[in-house]
């Protein structure tokens, strides 16, 4: 982005680095160099002075050199012809007696990112490689990865691999490290290095002699490695053991990690484990060092999802302090609400309350939001303090209380006569729209145990013109009927009047049309009105389902010391969709499902119940394989359920249309290659109930649509509609990527 | 795999950046200075995601450190990196601020072209960077042969944290024991949570490789020495202090700890952390503080603050500092106070009442009346806690330190000859009270 002026800057510097007096005077022609790159960092283009720089680059003064090194690095791309003229100055600093020199030349020369460097290169990286100062040959390998990424995907050069693959018993343990990182993104395309057990045993025995970022890199590597015999798995272990109590809270995230996926048939060491690492994760929540607290409270959340005891006892420690950033306090409360249980439940709740009338609104709400969580198994206790909040009569309070009566009401039927009682007079202190929502939906579904219900909604009919949100309308209309169906002699009139002015008056299409569908649904009788409005008041088996929902340390220990737990498994879904898919691996299982109800999940549960099927859903099982021999059998002997045509245009992708329905659970049996006419593709998946779903996709460009023919082991309708729409969801998807 | 590395000041200006991989484009300086810096709420995570591109934050003073990558990487691991990256700064130039950063930023860009290559982390330790990244910069006419061997011994040698062959006319050491105490107690004086968290730094000046041995009044190994004599047992059983974890510096043989829990290494040179730890047993709580509040109308509060200092008469504790918050709608304050000096300061909203130094076993006590302004906000003050700040020369925790011996069997000194120094210093984390 080239700033205002920037030209003049570039002239003026120009003139002061061809002016030989200034060349002569080391430090003044060092200080022009500065001035030069302080611009380059601010953004201003400063690839007008690339030939006088490249001049630069030969003198004794190391600083200068580097400085120039770098301005080479930044903009060798756009000036490829010039930057040549420089390869001839680092080649010979790449054979200095200084291995400090070699090295820095090396690194930079491999940086050059532009066309036709490789040549150039080649022969100083091999040097480089067998270099006696182990400072080059750190550079030279990491080097290696850099060629390669320079030639784009072409063909892996079998005798640099061989090479690197020996160096992986160097003396010095950061060349080691970096060939693991080399290799990896030179087999990128054949999945990464490969360790095998004596690469292992090597890898393992050096640990002690890494840094922490080595070893954290290592530990990441092991993880691929699968020991052959249980003695050999716990000998491993044993290694390993010294590493969960490391100095650095990321080698032991990664020692964590490595434990739990080694021993995943294991259950009980993997508890073990997480017992061992409980000092260690609780010293990094209650750490100054504010960032890394965060990503360990992230953890010990998901944790928590399998062993919810597992910090039961050290509630203390995630209470809030008043200094701590926003971002703790709100992964504490989360802590807090899902490590509560018998004992500490008064405490907890205790600690909580304070937290409600917090100065940040963002934080009280989400404070109410915990206590609501607690509430759906100690009621009466939370029931108790949250009627106590109404009392402050603040809105921001008010409008997140009645947003959890609205949620208790419809999960724990138990409650509704306590929100009933507590009901009457919050209205005064609603204004926004989700809590308006809320109340006008408490009011109507359980309107006949509270006495002033008509006169609230009577209010809020004699307001509608002003307003502003028209999901608050709807739900009035709703509720306005519903009450009439139990209260008719009260809501009579007002019905008429609101009928009356979403049909006449109201602009919103949407509730015109509701407005004139009560009207219709009315006309109709009061009998079938009543049968069509009288849903269920509650629904505890929602929560039920929530509870018994077991998680497994296995399903997310792959995920264990990533970004995912940081983001969120919902939210790294999202991304890592648009990244091309590319941190699925093929055989990572995943338990995502689609539920394919959203309306009724209220909304702070969204997130959770989202990686939840509810009871009508589909929930395909991870992990499902069938041979394809297998197939073909089940194939032949069904008849097609269900045909469908999807547009689609151009050519498949067949690899990420195979990893986009892993995601889901779907296998692939077989598939045509890319761009074969007409393209086929079989599919199997299996739901929990057993039964299998079997799939063909025919394409045929010419038509511009995929068949999709779907045959079922057991006829059933519904879960059939819902395999079809996951189906639909992720060709969709895919088919959006390409366009 | 760390993408590229900015700094910005607090205006979101950019005063380093360098990309190591390609997929981190210029754009992304740009995205983290809208999001974030200029995002006029508070931070909602130290990791933001732009765009598919994680950006890793830290803040130091007013200068913002981003790491920015594309991939799946570990979050405690990057944070951590940063946290180094901002040890090494502060190694070579101190306190981490604008200025600082605008005047050493050659400096800075040659640090990171060492740290990190094609966005991996390399040698980060302090000690080896410093022999051949020097503020003059110009080494590489002048040096000798020796000089430069010396260099890649250092950079390359076996032990990565002390070089060989190094010499002092006299051999001495430093201890310091630091620590933070945190507390948060509720207004009936009852102790919700209590922590110490604590560092043992150790500078040494020795010759040769002296191997060392370290020893503190750990529960663990005192019970165990004390099998033998029943009579020490009954000495140092209260002295002893139970250590939640702990964690050493590289140099620290964890297996020899693991078996036996004694604590050797062969230092590096110079300023090194040797060991990290936690308790939260028997803590010894420098200071009570008591808060008495008290409402008077709709116009005027009256708060009342004991505090009383808890240890030895003859110590010393200094640098204290409590922090009283008022309420927005304050119009005035009066204010007395025994002992040291109470401001009131509106910008920060709180009386701050700060006394220089205060013995143990006393007690001070400071009245306000404050006087609000009518509002007609219904929301209620919620009224933070009293925080406090102080220094004393002792460890909260209890820790001692036993011995510190040193072996150097092929140099002629022996651990006689070797001066020692210990120090505590025992400073406030983060001590509330609530009121």
């Amino acid at each position: 982005m080239p700033y205002l002026g920037s030209e003049d800057v570039v002239k003026e510097l120009k003139k002061a680095l061809c002016n030989p007096h200034i060349q002569a005077d080391r430090l003044r022609y060092r200080s022009v160099i500065q001035r030069v790159i302080r611009h380059m960092t601010q953004g201003v283009d400063m690839s007008g002075v690339f030939m006088e720089m490249v001049k630069a680059s030969a003198t004794v003064d190391i600083v200068q050199k580097k400085l120039v090194y770098l301005y080479m690095c930044t903009y060798a791309p756009l000036k490829p012809d010039l930057a040549l003229l420089a390869i001839n100055t680092l080649c010979k600093d790449c054979s200095d007696p200084n291995p400090m020199v070699r090295g820095l030349a090396l690194r930079s020369m491999c940086s050059l990112r532009m066309p036709g460097v490789q040549e150039y290169i080649q022969q100083p990286i091999l040097n480089g490689l067998r270099d006696k100062a182990s400072y080059v040959r750190r550079v030279a390998v990491l080097g290696c990865a850099k060629m390669h990424n320079l030639h784009g995907d072409s063909e892996v050069d079998g005798a640099l691999v061989n090479e690197l693959y020996s160096l992986l018993r160097d003396q010095d343990p950061i060349v080691v490290v970096n060939c693991l990182r080399s290799l990896e993104e030179i087999l990128k395309q054949e999945g990464g290095v490969v360790i095998n057990k004596p690469i292992a045993h090597h890898l393992l025995n050096r640990m002690s002699k890494l840094d922490q970022w080595g070893q954290a890199e290592v530990l990441n590597f092991l993880l691929r490695y699968q020991p052959r015999s249980e003695e050999e798995l716990f000998d491993i272990l044993n290694l390993l053991d010294s590493f969960l109590k490391s100095s650095s809270p990321g080698v032991v995230m990664g020692a964590t990690k490595l434990f739990l996926i080694l021993a995943k048939k294991f259950p009980h060491v993997q508890t073990d484990v997480l017992m061992q690492v409980k000092g260690p994760l609780l010293a990094a929540c209650s750490s100054e060092s504010r960032e890394l607290c965060f990503a360990a409270l992230c953890h010990v959340r998901q944790i928590l999802h399998s062993l919810p005891g597992h910090f039961s006892s050290h509630y203390k420690k995630f209470f809030c302090s008043y200094s701590e950033p926003h971002y703790i306090k709100l992964q504490k409360v989360e802590v807090l609400c899902e490590l509560v249980n018998d004992e500490n439940v008064q405490q907890v709740l205790e600690e909580l309350r304070g937290y409600c009338t917090d100065v940040s609104a963002d934080f009280a709400q989400a404070a109410i939001l915990a206590i609501g969580g607690i509430a759906r198994t100690y009621t009466d206790q939370c029931m108790q303090i949250l009627t106590e909040l109404l009392g402050l009569r603040q809105e921001h309070i008010t409008t997140v209380v009645v947003q959890t009566f609205r949620d208790l009401a419809w999960l724990c039927p138990q409650c509704t006569e306590a929100v009933c009682q507590a009901l009457p007079g919050c209205e005064e202190n609603i204004q926004d729209s989700e809590g308006k929502q809320a109340l006008i939906w408490l009011l109507g579904v359980h309107g006949k145990r509270i006495p002033n219900a008509p006169y609230v909604l009577e209010d809020f009919i004699e307001n509608v013109k002003s307003e502003t949100f028209p999901a608050v309308k709807m739900e009035l209309l709703t509720a306005v009927l519903r009450l009439f169906l139990s209260r008719p002699a009260e809501c009579q009139d007002m019905l008429g009047r609101l009928l009356h002015y979403c049909i006449e008056e109201e602009k919103d299409m949407a509730v015109r049309d509701r407005g004139l569908f009560y009207y219709r649904l009315l006309l109709a009788g009061i009998s079938e009105a009543k049968q069509i409005l009288c849903s269920p008041e509650s629904d505890p088996s929602l929560r039920l389902l929530e509870d018994q929902a077991e998680r497994p340390v296995n399903s997310w220990a792959l995920d264990f010391n990533t970004l995912v737990p940081v983001y969120g498994k919902a939210r790294w879904a999202t991304i890592a969709k648009c990244q091309g898919v590319e941190h699925h691996g093929p055989e990572l299982p995943n338990t995502a499902a689609f539920p394919t109800s959203g309306s009724l999940i209220p909304e702070e549960n969204k997130e959770r119940v989202q990686e939840l099927p509810d009871s009508g859903a589909l929930m395909l099982i991870p992990n499902h394989q069938l041979t394809a021999e297998c197939f073909e059998k089940t194939w032949l002997s069904l008849k097609v359920a269900h045909q469908q045509v999807f547009p689609w245009q151009g050519a498949v992708h067949p690899d990420t249309l195979q990893m986009a329905l892993q995601v889901v659970n779907i296998q692939t049996i077989a598939m045509s290659r890319a761009g074969t006419q007409p393209w086929k593709a079989y599919l199997s998946a299996q739901d929990d109930t057993g039964c299998l779903f079997l799939t063909e996709l025919l394409l045929e460009p010419a038509n511009l649509q995929m068949q999709i023919s779907v045959k079922q082991s057991e006829a059933r309708t519904e879960t059939l509609k819902s395999f079809i729409s996951v189906l639909e969801t992720v060709i969709g998807t895919i088919g959006d990527i390409k366009s | 795999m760390i993408g590229g590395l900015f700094i910005y000041n607090h205006k979101g200006e950019v005063l380093i950046s360098r990309v190591y991989r390609d997929d981190i484009g210029r754009n992304a300086v740009d995205a983290f200075r809208v999001n974030v810096i200029h995002a006029r709420q508070q931070v909602r995570s130290p990791v933001t995601n732009i765009a598919r591109t994680s950006f890793f934050h830290v803040k130091r003073s007013n200068i913002w450190l981003a790491a920015v990558t594309k991939q799946n990487v570990n979050a405690a691991m990057v944070f951590e990196f940063l946290y180094k990256m901002c040890d090494v700064m502060a190694a070579y130039f101190g306190k981490i601020s604008e200025e600082n950063i605008k005047n050493n930023f050659v400096l800075i860009y040659e640090l990171l072209d060492e740290i990190l290559d094609f966005g991996y982390p390399q040698n980060s330790e302090t000690g080896a960077l410093k022999t051949f990244i020097t503020q003059q910069g110009i080494k590489s006419q002048h040096q000798t042969k020796e000089e430069q061997s010396q260099i890649t011994s250092q950079v390359t040698g076996q032990i990565g944290w002390r070089r060989e062959g190094i010499k002092y006319r006299r051999n001495e050491l430093f201890l310091d024991v630091l620590e933070s105490v945190n507390l948060l107690m509720s207004p009936q004086g009852q102790v919700l949570s209590a922590h110490v968290s604590g560092r043992v730094v150790m500078k040494s000046y020795l010759s040769g490789m002296p191997e060392c041995k370290f020893g503190m009044n750990d529960k663990i190994v005192i019970e165990k020495q004390g099998k033998g004599t029943a009579d020490e047992t009954s000495k140092s059983g209260k002295q002893s202090i139970a250590i939640h974890d702990c964690t050493f510096h590289q140099c620290v043989r964890l297996s020899k700890f693991d078996s036996e829990r004694s604590i050797s290494f062969i230092p590096p040179d110079g300023e090194f952390e040797l060991m990290r730890y936690r308790t939260t047993k028997d803590i010894i709580l420098p200071f009570r503080v008591i808060p008495l509040v008290r409402e008077v109308g709709h116009t005027k509060l009256e708060v009342k603050v004991v505090i009383k200092s808890n240890f030895k008469p003859s110590l010393l504790a200094q640098k204290i500092e409590v922090r009283i918050p008022t309420p927005l709608n304050t119009s005035g304050v009066q204010v007395i106070c025994m002992k040291g000096k109470a401001k009131y300061k509106t910008s920060e909203n709180a009386i701050v009442w700060k006394i220089k130094r205060m013995a143990g076993m006393k007690e001070s006590q400071i009245s306000a009346e404050i006087e609000l302004l009518p509002t007609n906000d219904k929301k209620k003050w919620a009224r933070p806690p009293i925080s406090m700040n102080f220094e004393v020369p002792f460890a909260p925790s209890g820790l001692k330190v036993r011995y510190l011996k040193v072996f150097e069997p092929k140099l002629n000194y022996s651990d006689h000859d070797v001066i020692k120094w210990v120090r505590y210093i025992g400073r406030s984390g983060i001590y509330e009270t609530r009121c």
